[in-house]
């Protein structure tokens, strides 16, 4: 199965982000247009489309830990023309933040509306029960209707989970559905259930412990196109149990092509980005927790609420 | 201070501190009133069972899941109002109600004309108001208003203050929601230029006098309500000298590192800040317990926050208004120094706001 990928030209750069959403998108529209020319014949009678990004948190897109609402607009807008399709993009709403909050807050609402695309809160919508096949068991993962009637292309920004694995396509429809597994298990019941048609994998900018500007574009199956995310960010694919399994017997054939005709260098750019993790969950760093607990309980000093571990 | 006020606590043991408001800095000053001598805590107030919990692991006697049951219920010397600030002029027209003197967390209030109500509503009442603003009891701009006042560097023509956190969306990984008063103007009085700027104009006016606004701008990197960076050109007349201040809630921010910034340069060289900050938090921590352990044999006070500077200086400001009121003066960051503020900011969003809806005219071209 080939990947392919396009690189997102930035004449005259300035810094490592484009703050003009008009621009970004007009930086995007050839690069896209190229990833996506592969699926125009195969989906070109698809009536209905859901784009399913990493939109988890407001954080800036320049930080390369969501997916950026211009590279989401500007898949829309390719696939509207050469589909005519109903276009709508979807999260979920979950103990975190509410979906319409995140991506409110991210500039979703102001990119789609160019375009006339709906924004879809899943925690809001009719879901049903599939029974999938995972690793030595069934499993019955809870699907939200519309990621099982509707065509489906997962966008996901190229950074790490908490866990320290690819964040991917594959686990961005896991924080989707919900099953009694664990979020990997659910994970892979969930790219079994929805089956996506493909992945388009934003790395225009790619987390890695620090964001990089890595003006990438990938499109692919969605585990070929994680594995490719894992490799780029230095992760094994063997130790991944997610990736291990979605890809069985066929990670070794992954193939990339170019999706412009120009010359494609992965490896150059696997050594650009870093390969670190997210920062450590509490406020503090957990040295400095500890560190104060010690230093609290030896000088009879308060410990501050911003210092405490969380509970 | 009003003479009523003189006295009061002349024969009081211990001031009566309940806290209106336990999240993460009401929790602050919570501990830091705990650990003050002469200062009874008697109770804490929060909507948030998880906070009344905090609280009451902390070692608060009573919590109350509302503000003005607590002030109704406990005889009250001090209320700390650590509410969030559309609550505050409500607090503490309740506390003057019941006569309780308040420390108020900046901003002191929304705006000007709200904070004028509070400070009519506390003078009626004869109640002392302090506010929480704390950059100047920081020991890194102690030691710059040192040096500077000391002539180390001359004459200083230009001054730069960055403030910079990521409050209230935080970094990765997410695992709370951000509460959503912060990011509504309505409700915060404005966006960071409320929540850092404020601060910034206190410790500018303490070291150079009566600031005048010249001109500002307003930036917001997401699609939030409010302001997530403001920055504003400022004139000190009275030292000459021009001043940039930049804050933003935009900047992710891991504690106990935080990102403040103040330089002045001076004819013959550079006051910084960062020349006054403790070297490291671990040598800091190592400083201060030995520090509190010589305090436990020698009978004297320990650090509170000892390695936190930033933190410390809450239970400084605290203990300063405490002091002011046991002795009936008047607090050392008073009602009208966070009024002061709020003028300083509110000068600044209307500046931006025509910069911003100016329409450029297009100069006629000679042909």
């Amino acid at each position: 199965m080939s990947v392919h990928v396009a690189t997102v030209d930035v004449p005259e750069r300035r810094g490592g982000w484009t703050t003009d959403t008009d621009r970004r998108l007009a930086l995007l529209e050839s690069p896209v247009r190229a990833v996506l020319e592969p699926y125009a014949d195969s989906h070109s009678d698809v009536d209905r489309i859901t784009l399913v990004p990493d939109a988890h948190y407001p954080f800036h897109p320049s930080s390369g830990m969501v997916t950026d609402p211009a590279v989401v607009g500007s898949i829309a807008a390719v696939l509207q023309a050469q589909t005519g399709a109903d276009i709508a993009v979807s999260g979920a709403t979950d103990d975190t933040i509410a979906f319409d909050r995140a991506a409110g807050y991210l500039g979703y609402p102001s990119v789609l509306d160019r375009f006339d695309v709906d924004l879809v809160d899943l925690a809001e919508e009719s879901r049903r029960d599939c029974v999938v096949s995972v690793p030595e068991q069934q499993l019955s993962v809870s699907v939200p209707d519309r990621l099982l009637e509707s065509t489906v292309i997962v966008v996901p920004t190229l950074r790490p989970t908490r866990a320290g694995s690819v964040a991917g396509g594959i686990r961005t429809l896991g924080r989707l559905t919900a099953s009694v597994a664990d979020a990997d298990l659910t994970a892979l019941g969930a790219m079994r259930a929805i089956e996506p048609a493909f992945s388009v994998l934003d790395a225009t900018t790619a987390y890695g412990g620090d964001p990089i500007a890595a003006d990438t574009l990938a499109t692919g199956p969605t585990p070929q196109v994680d594995a490719i995310g894992a490799s780029l960010l230095d992760r094994s694919l063997e130790s991944d149990p997610v990736l291990k399994h979605a890809l069985g017997a066929d990670e070794p054939s992954i193939t990339v092509e170019s999706a412009t005709g120009d010359d494609v260098d992965l490896t150059a750019l696997r050594r650009r980005l870093p390969d670190g993790e997210l920062p450590p969950p509490d406020d503090t760093h957990p040295a400095v927790s500890t560190a104060y607990r010690l230093y609290a309980a030896v000088a009879g000093d308060a410990v501050p609420p911003q210092l405490e571990q969380r509970r | 201070m009003p003479s009523t006020l003189l006295g009061r606590w002349a024969d009081s043991n211990a001031l009566s501190l309940g806290v209106l408001g336990v999240g993460n800095i009401g929790m602050v000053h919570l501990k830091s009133a705990l650990a003050m001598p002469d200062v009874d805590v008697v109770a804490a107030a929060d909507a948030l069972p998880a906070n009344r919990d905090r609280a009451e692991r902390a070692g608060v006697a009573r919590t109350y899941d509302d503000y003005t049951t607590l002030l109704e219920a406990e005889d009250l010397d001090v209320a700390v109002v650590a509410l969030p600030p559309f609550l505050h002029a409500d607090a503490v027209e309740c506390a003057a109600d019941a006569g309780v003197d308040v420390f108020v967390e900046k901003p002191l209030a929304r705006s000007t004309d709200e904070a004028d109500e509070l400070l009519e509503t506390a003078r009626e009442a004869n109640i002392a108001v302090g506010v929480d603003h704390t950059l100047r009891y920081q020991p890194d701009m102690a030691g710059v208003k040192d040096d500077y006042d000391d002539g180390a560097v001359g004459h200083v023509p230009y001054a730069s203050i960055t403030r910079l956190n990521d409050h209230p969306l935080g970094r990765p990984p997410a695992d709370d929601a951000p509460p959503e008063w912060p990011l509504d103007p309505d409700a915060a009085g404005g966006g960071s230029l409320i929540e850092l700027g404020v601060h910034c104009f206190d410790v500018l006016e303490w070291l150079f006098g009566d600031l005048e606004v010249r001109d500002a701008t307003m930036g917001q990197s997401l699609d939030i309500p409010a302001e997530d960076a403001a920055t504003v050109l400022l004139q000190a007349p009275e030292t000459g000298t021009a001043i940039t201040l930049h804050c933003g809630t935009y900047q992710w921010e891991q504690l106990p590192e935080v990102n403040t910034r103040l330089r002045l340069e001076g004819i013959t060289g550079t006051i910084s800040n960062q020349d006054h900050l403790p070297e490291n938090f671990y040598a800091s921590a190592a400083t201060s317990a030995l520090s509190n352990v010589a305090s436990r044999l020698t009978g004297s006070g320990p650090d509170v926050f000892g390695p936190t500077f930033y933190l410390q200086a809450h239970y400084d400001a605290l203990a300063d208004f405490c002091t002011a009121v046991r002795e009936g003066e008047t607090p050392p960051v008073d009602g009208a120094d966070g009024r002061r503020t709020l003028e300083l900011a509110e000068t600044a969003y209307e500046l931006a706001e025509a910069a911003e809806s100016d329409t450029l005219e297009v100069p006629e071209v000679m042909t």
